[in-house]
């Protein structure tokens, strides 16, 4: 009796075994992606590692309530998302009707203005240097921020960025829409900067 | 905000047309506004290269070589 049961006991283990080293092995495929949009919703290099780290200790954790065949990276940048606010970054309560003095057009015209009469728009974007796009991002709000780097810098739905960060589709779209604002106006702000020093 | 602004209530087409989350329909409205509004078509080469630019800035600085060891080793070991 105890030999019939206790070989589809094996068998299950050997499969959970199998299915879980599956798991974590597709899951650090991902680690490249999840670092990358983690290092640009906190503020350091340190503390965007020490989150991935939690993240992954999680994930391996509770490898069990992921569902085979969904979207494994919005599972992992949900967790990394939680691990955020359960640090004490809580949610930043910046209002959606946060002024904004400038039409969306304004950093095309800023940097148009401070170039040597060019218009054309893909060389008027180059006037822009790497390190204004990374200072500019870390100026904007971290609600609005989260929406513009799943979606802008880790190619998210705005499905799965609402699932990751727990708002509705709606909010993602109009967070979306307003950090993408704040964001050029940081960068018009440094590139017209740096152009007057 | 009109001043630097004329083709305002294009905005809100223009965001879910470049993020490719619109229906047939409202895709093929936008490119009809985009074929006849030279000031849209401008603005959306330039936030198209924008965004490929953003994209590009901050892929760059690469996850530490250290960091994935780190998450290999955090991997249940094998019974």
């Amino acid at each position: 009796m105890s030999e019939t049961t206790r070989e589809p006991d094996a068998r299950r283990l050997a499969t959970d075994a199998r299915d879980r080293v599956r798991f974590e092995e597709e899951a650090l495929a991902l680690s490249d992606q999840v670092y990358r949009v983690a290092r640009h919703l906190v503020g350091s290099r340190e503390e965007a590692e020490d989150l991935v780290q939690e993240t992954y200790a999680r994930a391996f954790r509770s490898w069990r309530s992921f569902q085979p065949g969904t979207n494994l990276r919005a599972w992992l940048l949900r967790i990394l998302t939680n691990v955020n606010i359960d640090r004490g970054r809580r949610q930043q309560r910046t209002p959606d009707t946060q002024p904004l003095e400038e039409g969306d057009y304004f950093l095309y015209n800023k940097l148009e203005s401070t170039s040597d009469g060019t218009t054309d728009e893909e060389r008027v974007v180059e006037r822009l240097s790497q390190n204004d796009v990374v200072a500019a991002l870390s100026e904007v709000p971290h609600d609005f921020r989260d929406v513009v780097v799943l979606v802008d810098i880790g190619d998210f739905t705005y499905a799965d960025a609402a699932q990751i960060l727990d708002i509705p589709i709606g909010t993602v779209m109009s967070r979306l829409h307003r950090g993408r604002r704040i964001l050029k106006q940081a960068m018009a702000e440094s590139a017209v900067g740096g152009e007057e020093a | 905000m009109t001043a630097t602004d004329p083709c305002t209530h294009c905005e809100e087409m223009m965001q879910p047309y470049m993020d490719r989350v619109v229906t047939d329909v409202e895709r093929a409205e936008a490119e009809a506004h985009l074929d006849e509004c030279a000031y849209c078509r401008k603005r959306y080469r330039f936030e198209a290269k924008l965004r490929q630019f953003v994209r590009q800035a901050v892929a760059t600085e690469p996850m530490p070589i250290d960091l994935k060891t780190k998450l290999a080793a955090l991997r249940t070991p094998l019974q």
